[in-house]
């Protein structure tokens, strides 16, 4: 089932299948978050404010607009 | 001489490997023709001499996305810039290299003799992460080093491999590309830029296809000619962008994954940590309890270092006094020069204490978290989370601070961000607000345990925060942009600090800092001291027996006299005419001429208020053992023969101190961060106003 990772409870976990925005993409990518990778939504920030993730082990901030970006694809029982 | 860059990913320990080869011989400095400052230093190797070291700020890949990361990709695509290393060592970290092979396969494929340094060895021993380095070298062609920042481990390894490649410099040049694979309409642009613009290496072309528009080594001419190819072939920037990026990845993915070896997953100190310092409901309230114990033990291990600075400072006046002859010199030396100086110098111990406790949440990763706490608050101001590294360091200094914006790459979050910076009350404001709290605030307590001195002193910063955020919001208001914003941080694990990168770091802020006080200091005393004791000689002499015979007419005693004397002549003086000219703009916030004088001379910096006071004070004055409290309380006005600084005055005083923008160093760096001086006139503009109208509510409110 895909999901965006703002859509993820926290702890649970998908692996990225694609992304909805090609400039977020871009820098996402660099950063390390490519397709096939493990994320992992850790918790959300203070004031309903950005996602803290660990993908394929390192940790990382986004927005909520930038982890909406992302499509997970995630296992029934993750 | 041979010239080496350290690049990699941000996080991956550069600076201390920086350390560990250049030691104590580096330097910050400004490269013509570059924007950014550099830090760089020598190394000293057996074979190839004296090599310069370049440490270039992080970045993920040459495709940048701040001002920070855009300078690995303005010097490794410009030959003709004067710091264009001939090798790169690059620094990764081996606990997360498939991340970092990014941007060492851009380099390798822009034909740089390269040495690959995976660092935090010590790191990976702990995790059980173990790199297969001779399969890594020979896939990649490159020598690989494995160190620890951190230790120390195996720092003598690398440098015999950078000896080593420099000697044998002739290395994999302008070959083919191991790790991209060109598209039809890649092939067609980079053909034709490497014939009409003589350039040998393919990835090169293709990078200065991709980042034409923004590099700005090329000439006109030649940002049209590489337009017109890209045009003509239908290059599309960001979609080849992707696919390269992607391409590299699954080119030497696979590779790698054979190269390493870990054991079970890792569920580290820091995620436990993080736990609570990004806990939902508890990080912000910690944020401002750690905030709070550095402002308090700043001020309570001072203490001691400042009694002994100031006792020194004081001796040193008393030594000059017995030592040199009565005179026009020893007056300037000891009550303009010295007690100018050592009002400031005093307070050095706070600033280093400050700058220690800043940089120390910095080394230990603490400030990334921060950014990501208030990133949500921030955006509501027309900031970006990571203004807030800006706003804490301002609180030391607004010049590093202001340049920290370059990680910030949305235009106008950065800008706003540098426009309010300098209200955050920066260490030099210190001085003066110890000088004038002692007018306003009694020495007294609340409550029985809050000190109202000090009460008064956290208030003076929080108007300073508020004012900054008041100001971002307007500005927020007022300018328009479509630009996109973003955060996409990545959060280093926290670590035990770099000792030696803390210690270089306050050193080489301290340092500034003193020698930049001090210098300013000295001159305007001297300057201030020669205007204030001489003026217009007819006027001069009329002044003294005017004041003789109103002396004789009250019969003065002789102190009393010599004072009347000193008062009218000062009036008198050049300093005194200047003074009194602008005396009606500022009379409406309570302030004097005197008071008039050291706000020009403050537009210097903020510190030159002490020496100000100092100097025009005591000259004159037959008192030597006063300090600037007590001479500052005995002072009245000519008129209606009452106190100058009435709580009125003085906390419209330091109420202007707190908005005012009071710096040419921040101006400078301001002009120099934003490329033009229209900013620094609107920053200057918006924050007098605020210093003026501020002044003019308080004094009218306490008077």
């Amino acid at each position: 089932m895909d999901h965006s990772v703002t859509q993820l409870k926290e702890g649970k976990f998908g692996t990225v299948r694609r992304f909805t925005d090609e400039r977020m993409a871009g820098k996402l990518m660099t950063m390390g978050v490519l397709p096939g990778s493990k994320v992992q939504v850790v918790r959300i920030a203070p004031f309903n404010g950005g996602y803290y993730l660990k993908v394929d082990g390192t940790n990382m901030v986004l927005r909520e607009a930038e982890a909406d970006s992302i499509v997970l694809e995630v296992l029934a029982d993750s | 001489m041979n010239i080496i860059a350290l690049t990699g990913n941000p996080n991956s320990g550069k600076s201390s490997l920086f350390n560990h080869l250049t030691g104590l011989r580096q330097k910050v400095a400004n490269f013509p023709g570059v924007t950014v400052d550099k830090k760089f230093g020598t190394l000293r190797l057996p074979g190839s001499g004296e090599v310069r070291v370049i440490d270039l700020p992080g970045t993920y890949s040459l495709y940048p996305s701040s001002q920070d990361e855009r300078v690995t990709l303005d010097v490794l695509t410009n030959p003709a810039s004067e710091i264009y290393p001939g090798a790169v060592v690059y620094v990764a970290d081996v606990t997360h290299l498939e991340k970092h092979f990014l941007l060492l396969t851009q380099i390798i494929d822009l034909g740089f003799p390269v040495i690959l340094a995976l660092n935090m060895s010590d790191l990976a021993e702990k995790e059980g992460i173990q790199v297969d380095t001779r399969q890594v070298s020979a896939y990649l062609g490159v020598p690989v080093v494995s160190v620890s920042g951190r230790r120390g481990d195996n720092i003598a390894a690398l440098r015999q491999e950078i000896d080593k490649l420099l000697k044998e410099k002739n290395r994999v040049q302008g070959a083919s590309s191991v790790f991209h694979f060109y598209a039809s309409e890649e092939k067609k642009v980079v053909a034709e830029i490497q014939a009409s613009l003589n350039i040998a290496n393919p990835y090169h072309a293709l990078l200065l296809a991709h980042h034409h528009s923004r590099l700005s080594f090329l000439n006109n001419e030649e940002k049209t000619q590489i337009a017109a190819i890209c045009q003509a072939a239908g290059f599309k920037d960001l979609p080849l962008q992707i696919a390269e990026t992607m391409g590299r990845f699954s080119t030497y993915g696979p590779v790698l994954k054979r190269a390493i070896r870990k054991d079970g997953e890792r569920n580290t100190l820091t995620d436990k940590l993080d736990a609570i310092f990004t806990h939902r409901i508890f990080a912000p309230l910690l944020f401002f309890a750690i905030m709070f114990l550095v402002f308090q033990a700043i001020f309570a291990w001072a203490i001691h270092p400042m009694n002994w600075i100031d006792q020194g400072f004081i001796s040193a006046g008393d030594f000059l006094n017995r030592v040199l002859p009565p005179g026009w010199l020893t007056n300037l030396l000891t009550e303009g020069i010295l007690s100018g100086l050592g009002g400031v110098l005093v307070f050095v111990p706070q600033i280093a204490i400050l700058f220690f406790l800043i940089t120390l949440l910095e080394e230990v990763g603490y400030m990334a978290r921060a950014v990501y706490i208030f990133d949500k608050v921030m955006q509501q101001f027309g900031l970006n989370g990571r203004s807030v590294v800006a706003l804490i360091s301002g609180g030391a200094c607004a010049i590093p601070a202001i340049m920290s914006t370059r990680t910030i790459s949305n235009w106008k979050e950065r800008i706003i961000t540098i426009m309010v910076t300098p209200l955050i009350s920066c260490s030099a404001r210190i001085p003066v607000y110890t000088v004038l709290i002692a007018f306003v605030v009694p020495e007294d307590t609340l409550f029985g345990i809050f000190n109202m001195q000090g009460l008064a002193f956290m208030g003076l910063y929080l108007l300073g925060i508020m004012a900054a955020l008041v100001s971002a919001y307007v500005f927020k208001k007022i300018l328009k942009s479509k630009e996109r914003s973003w955060l996409m941080l990545e959060l280093p694990p926290y670590r035990m600090p770099m000792w030696t990168n803390v210690w270089l770091t306050i050193r080489e802020k301290v340092g500034a800092f003193i020698l930049g006080a001090g210098r300013v200091i000295m001159v305007v005393s001297i300057i201030l001291w020669g205007l204030a004791t001489y003026g217009p000689p007819k006027k001069m002499e009329r002044a003294e027996r005017e004041a003789i015979a109103l002396a004789q007419e009250r019969s003065l005693d002789e102190m009393a006299t010599a004072n009347l004397v000193a008062a009218r002549k000062i009036e008198m003086s050049y300093a005194g005419h200047l003074g009194k000219f602008i005396e009606p703009t500022i009379k409406p916030l309570g302030f004097d001429w005197k008071i008039g004088i050291a706000l020009i001379t403050s537009f210097a910096a903020r510190e030159v208020f002490v020496a100000t006071m100092a100097t025009l004070y005591s000259i004159g004055s037959s008192d030597d053992e006063a300090t600037i409290h007590s001479q500052l309380a005995e002072a009245h006005r000519p008129d209606t023969g009452g106190l100058v600084y009435t709580p009125a005055t003085s906390a419209a005083l330091l109420i202007f101190y707190v908005f005012a923008m009071q710096c040419i160093s921040t101006m400078a760096v301001v002009r120099r961060e934003t490329g033009s001086w229209k900013w620094v006139f609107i920053q200057f503009g918006y924050m007098s106003a605020l210093a003026y109208l501020g002044s003019l509510t308080v004094f009218h409110l306490l008077n």
